[in-house]
């Protein structure tokens, strides 16, 4: 079981490091439109322009690091974005709550699957 | 395997975890900047429409190349189309400010010149009139009146717009008041190295933002390298609103006057005196009109450098509403720079704030648009044919970095059009690649840096102008006044395109 852990931990590093090669972009020229029918994953995108587009917009590289084209487990996302990393803020559960952030992450794995 | 078994186990599975959550991270602080001026480039500019990509049934055509640093961009009665040229560019480059006609056949015809005040940073047409926005590099910003024969007149002088920002616009709004922007000095209220490297402290060195309103500091001071004398040990206190080398205290009070820095002004097109119209802004340098006649600007936002440097601040999209103060130098959209660890440069200090009474609490932003991608000249979609009635389509100049700033990767350099009913920014033209990033970086023939996006009168075409070329040199290193002229921006003249995107009928 243990030793499971331990395998599924490095195949996701590898995995992390093989996928940071993909191109990260997903905006309307490139990768065609996105069709959001979800009212969760629409509030999930206004969340994201509200609080990450500035630093990753569209979900790539600008001032901090691509999303788009890295396997981001949900629970380090979350452990990130509430406690913060190297250069990224952290969010207080003020200003993103619970209930908004499980709908800004439904978005981003939505975004990353487009195109 | 053996290893699994050891006690030492929760060690290896907590380094593995850091290692992916460090590669998630992005490793900030341990990457070099990667922006899109950091290029190597001769001339002459390669230009290829194919090489920008757009949404499903738009084409893009360019109209008119060749341009010098062109900005603004404007439509006389008859649809023919006009651009300015600056004049004079980032990099303490000079030219002759031009207003020009684009004929059909992408030929140009010279309206009116200008004098070695530039930038011209934007056009308007009213009534078989064209008021230009004149930066006002040496002179300070004016706002002037060209008749079509290209008699130029004054319409407003005297702006304090010397330093790091320009006077910008104009647009004219239904009301018969004709409306640009102000730009600060500093990029956070306090003048220090940097702003030598834009040129100006050299030539003005007791120039510094000026307030439009009373206000009361906090009386932080800040200690810089003395970029006035070439002794390296030599450092000096500055404080806010105030001269390089001059210190504040708290309590004390700056006085308020206009014309002022970051601020909104308008004038009638008669010449009776502007007024002010709101003000706390950094450098608002679109200004549009949306289709229920509701005031829009663009914001550039604070930059990573200078002696208060500010991390982390993406450019606003604004509703203009008269009187309101909208926060800088010492807020964010509605956050304080001084909030957690939102606005904390890398290995630098937090931000203090300057101000210790603030004249409001600034609005919600519309929109929060990409950290140093300098947004810049937009319009409304007015046209059903267009598509996207109602939306913000905004020229994203790119970003500067390492000098203003670092970035992981090239931010900008294309346009965006923005839903300002929900804040919701969509890539509407950029470059094809598996990176974005100007054509000069990335290879191609497309976009280099769009300063600004205006529709024809009949609203089928978004005309994009595209200032050109400009990589940065020396690193993004401080340039002494004693030193070399050779300076960190390198814009290249004659490298500046007109487009327009359209959308055939299917």
């Amino acid at each position: 079981m243990r030793r499971h852990a331990f395998l599924t931990v490095v195949v996701i590093v590898l995995a992390s490091l093989w996928s940071g090669c993909g191109s990260a972009r997903r905006g309307e020229p490139i990768a065609g439109p996105m069709v959001i029918a979800s009212p969760e994953i629409k509030q999930g995108q206004q969340a994201f322009m509200k609080h990450c587009h500035q630093c990753h917009p569209g979900g790539e590289a600008g001032l901090g690091p691509a999303l788009n084209n890295k396997p981001l487990p949900q629970f380090l996302m979350r452990f990130q974005v509430r406690q913060g990393f190297g250069a990224m803020p952290a969010f207080s559960e003020q200003e993103i709550n619970d209930e908004d952030l499980d709908h800004l992450l439904a978005y981003l794995k939505a975004l990353k699957s487009h195109g | 395997m053996r290893l699994l078994r050891h006690s030492r186990r929760p060690w290896v599975i907590g380094s593995a975890l850091l290692l992916l959550l460090g590669h998630l991270a992005g490793c900030f602080s341990s990457r070099s900047p990667d922006g899109g001026s950091q290029a190597k480039f001769t001339l002459p500019r390669h230009i290829n429409a194919d090489d920008v990509a757009l949404p499903s049934g738009y084409r893009i055509d360019a109209v008119a190349t060749g341009l010098t640093f062109p900005t603004g961009v404007a439509f006389d009665r008859e649809g023919r189309v006009y651009v300015t040229e600056a004049g004079y560019s980032y990099g303490e480059v000079w030219d002759i400010p031009r207003l020009v006609r684009i004929n059909a056949d992408g030929s140009m015809a010279v309206v009116a010149v200008g004098e070695n005040n530039g930038p011209w940073t934007g056009v308007a047409f009213h009534e078989g009139t064209f008021y230009v926005a004149e930066g006002g590099a040496l002179r300070g910003g004016r706002i002037l009146r060209i008749t079509p024969e290209g008699a130029v007149t004054p319409l407003v002088e005297n702006l304090p717009s010397m330093g790091d920002h320009q006077t910008n616009g104009p647009v004219m709004g239904s009301d018969g008041w004709l409306y640009f922007g102000v730009g600060t000095f500093t990029n956070a209220g306090v003048a220090g190295e940097d702003n030598v490297k834009f040129g100006w402290l050299g030539r003005f060195p007791y120039h510094h933002d000026i307030p439009c309103r009373d206000v009361t500091l906090t009386g932080e001071n800040f200690r810089s390298g003395n970029p006035l004398t070439p002794n390296d040990d030599d450092t000096m206190l500055t404080g806010a609103f105030v001269p390089l080398g001059t210190t504040t205290s708290q309590g004390q009070k700056i006085r308020g006057q206009t014309p002022c820095s970051g601020a909104i002004m308008r004038v009638r097109p008669n010449g009776d005196e502007p007024e002010l119209l709101a003000w706390g802004f950094r450098n608002p340098f679109g200004l549009a009109f949306s289709p229920d006649g509701r005031l829009f600007v663009t914001d550039n936002s604070y930059d990573d450098r200078g002696s208060r440097p500010v991390h982390g601040t993406g450019d606003l999209l604004w509703e203009v509403r008269s009187g309101h103060w909208y926060g800088w130098p010492d807020f964010h959209g509605t956050r304080l720079l001084n909030d957690g660890d939102h606005f904390v440069p890398p290995g630098k200090p937090r931000p203090g704030l300057l101000l210790s009474k603030h004249p409001g609490i600034p609005p919600s932003p519309v929109a929060v648009l990409d950290v140093h991608s300098s947004s810049d000249g937009f319009d409304f979609s007015r046209n059903p044919a267009f598509g996207h009635v109602g939306q913000a389509f905004i020229a994203q100049f790119g970003d500067q970095s390492p000098t203003s700033g670092k970035v992981l990767a090239p931010v900008g350099f294309k346009v965006v059009r923005v839903d300002v009913r929900t804040g919701v920014i969509e890539e509407f033209a950029a470059n094809k690649g598996r990176q974005n990033g100007p054509a000069s970086k990335i290879g191609g023939g497309g976009f280099e840096r769009p300063i600004a996006a205006r529709f024809d009168p009949t609203g089928s075409a978004l005309y994009v102008v595209d200032f050109g070329v400009m990589t940065l040199g020396q690193g993004g290193k401080v340039r002494q006044p004693w030193t070399s002229s050779q300076v960190a921006a390198e814009p290249r003249k004659g490298t500046g395109v007109l487009w327009r995107i359209t959308k055939p009928m299917q």
